[in-house]
């Protein structure tokens, strides 16, 4: 039938022909498939199949750690066959403790600060429309989080100089009459770290604002609350777990920030991150460094289980309540 | 009031959800503070005096030039040129980049579609990295590569460097994964392709943008890696933040500013192009 309609040619077959013609096969049969045996490995290990080249390397990760913490038990000269618990002692020593004292209250100084700027902006970023605004927004959070401390600590070196921006605009606006010292000392750490980890605050909150509907605004203003009202008394408390999230990450982040306290506090603010490594590249003191460590790993562990705590409290009262 | 008038005044009432102006106009005065420093670089970047003074006392090009002569011919007291750091710093990143994607994608996978014994664990595992104190990764490592009997110079940046960008590659596949229906694997399934064929013919070309955003930001990450580096370089391996930091080390050089605006473009390029796949969904960080 079908060379019937080739022989006739395009133009001059009739209708007949058309209904007449047999429908071509449209799928052509391969067999029967294949009955796959039943599956024989467990779903588990299929999945841990798949996890295991990530998994390796977090294993290396995880070894790495255990290393930190035997080493920290050694003695200085015999590593890994010494025990002691001298380097735990030396960090008792008013140096280590003032130093340990100093990273948590930079680092918690800084969280809150980062959240409070944080606030604004992500409930900006949360509600903007325009696609074009939202992207330059977006890429001005991102930038100081992805981009090289080192370069960022540059800017801040000029910044806050004694002929540095900061400096020349107090002087003009005629709040201070002579250039005041910010660089090498705990204000400039504190404006870097602000400054560095604020992305680390803006991202979560604004993604818990995202999640808090536009019609809960509605229905406050609609039952006669203020713009202000609305924010503090829906906003900030439907977005908390968000916040507490943010106020961890910086807390976590800035106690074990390393560039930017080498940088801009120079030996005058050893924050630990920084004697960490002060034991291992002048004074080669393996075992000290690696109690400082676990001292950081122990602080970030505390931090983030309480943290948990707070925000998945807070939101099995933000569910039971919806 | 005539019409045209009003219309220009444009007055209109914020509703409830909108931002106010006052709001728009405080955080784009914060989000201005947070990339501060990176504007004082790019401008004293053109400074034409050779002091660190803020705003320059004139303009010139002169660190690109000088920046260029220290790129085309380094000078003998540096220990490593400038290409050679860059040359480096390309391929850790690269590495990176495509182990890091290699090993995310059957690792989303697994967190997404299967229901496994574990699950919590790996799942706290995989944002290990990301709360993981630098300094002490940056120790360890070395703990680790130094007891080991042979030794590794590129690699063991590389292995560094995607331990650290392996929560962002996993989390951007993860969210592309969740957005991607089942129907269609077990659909590919029905019509006879095999469990592994559904999954590299059907799902990952689906979640193409969320790898390549991952990709993205494992480079961006690797790129731009200092504190982890600084523990594990050697004298004839060094990344481009590296080179930078142990030539700045006793006095601030300005041609380091001509390079921070290299990097600094590089990265807003790699940025606005990682937004753009974020505008088109199944990409988080």
């Amino acid at each position: 039938m079908q060379r019937q309609v080739a022989l006739h040619g395009a133009g001059n077959f009739s209708f007949t022909e058309i209904t007449d013609m047999q429908h071509p096969n449209l799928t052509r049969s391969v067999g029967e498939a294949p009955v796959r045996p039943p599956r024989a490995i467990s779903p588990t290990a299929r999945a841990w199949f798949f996890l295991t080249p990530s998994m390796l390397f977090l294993a290396v990760l995880i070894a790495a750690s255990l290393l930190v913490l035997r080493m920290s038990v050694g003695t200085k000269g015999a590593e890994w066959t010494g025990f002691s618990l001298a380097s735990y002692a030396q960090l008792l020593e008013p140096y280590y403790l003032k130093s340990l004292l100093l990273t948590l209250r930079l680092a918690l100084i800084s969280a809150v600060i980062a959240v409070v700027l944080a606030i604004p902006v992500a409930y900006t970023m949360s509600r903007l429309q325009s696609p074009l605004v939202r992207r330059i927004f977006l890429a001005a959070v991102l930038l100081p989080l992805l981009v090289n401390l080192l370069l960022q600590s540059y800017g801040w070196l000029v910044i806050l100089g004694p002929a540095g921006m900061l400096n020349k605009a107090l002087l003009g606006l005629g709040l201070i009459k002579r250039p005041i010292m910010m660089l090498y000392n705990q204000n400039g750490v504190l404006m870097g770290l602000v400054q560095t980890a604020f992305p680390l605050a803006v991202l979560p909150i604004a993604s818990a604002m995202r999640g808090v509907s536009r019609s809960f605004e509605e229905a406050a203003a609609t039952l006669g609350a203020s713009r202000l009202q609305v924010f503090r008394q829906v906003v900030l408390p439907m977005s908390m777990p968000g916040i507490i999230t943010g106020a961890t990450l910086v807390f976590a982040y800035n106690a074990s920030s390393f560039v930017v306290p080498l940088l801009l506090g120079g030996r005058r603010v050893p924050m630990l991150a920084v004697m960490v490594h002060d034991q291992i590249a002048p004074l080669m003191n393996w075992p000290a460094a690696s109690a400082a460590g676990v001292v950081l790993i122990v602080t970030t562990l505390i931090i983030m289980t309480l943290s948990e705590y707070l925000s998945g409290r807070r939101r099995r009262m933000l569910e039971a309540s919806q | 009031m005539s019409s045209p008038l009003k219309g220009l005044i444009r007055f209109q009432p914020t509703l409830p959800g909108d931002t106010g102006r006052f709001a728009g106009i405080l955080s784009g005065f914060i989000l201005l503070l947070a990339v501060m420093p990176i504007l004082t670089m790019i401008v004293m970047s053109f400074s034409g005096a050779s002091n660190l003074d803020f705003p320059p006392s004139s303009y010139s090009l002169q660190w690109y030039q000088a920046a260029w002569k220290t790129f085309v011919s380094p000078d003998s007291s540096d220990v490593l040129s400038l290409g050679q750091a860059l040359g480096t710093s390309l391929l850790v990143s690269c590495l990176t980049m495509v182990l890091a994607t290699l090993i995310a994608v059957p690792a989303a996978y697994a967190l997404t579609r299967c229901e496994f014994r574990g699950k919590a664990v790996a799942l706290q595992l995989m944002s290990l990295p990301l709360v993981f104190p630098m300094v002490v990764l940056g120790l360890a490592m070395l703990l680790v590569f130094d007891s080991l009997p042979f030794h590794l110079t590129t690699s063991r940046l590389v292995i560094a460097h995607v331990i650290l960008a392996l929560p962002f590659v996993v989390k951007n596949c993860t969210a592309a994964m969740l957005s991607i229906g089942t129907e269609v694997e077990e659909a590919a399934q029905m019509l006879g392709a095999s469990p592994m064929r559904a999954i590299i013919d059907v799902v990952v070309p689906l979640m193409k943008s969320g790898i390549l955003a991952g990709m993205l930001l494992a480079f961006i990450v690797s790129f731009n890696e200092f504190t982890v580096t600084y523990f594990l370089y050697t004298i004839d391996v060094m990344t481009v933040p590296i080179w930078m930091y142990s030539r700045t080390v006793s006095s601030l050089d300005p041609t380091v500013f001509s390079f921070a605006v290299l990097i600094v473009l590089i990265d807003f390029v790699l940025i606005w192009a990682l937004e753009k796949l974020v505008g088109e969904g199944g990409v988080s960080f």
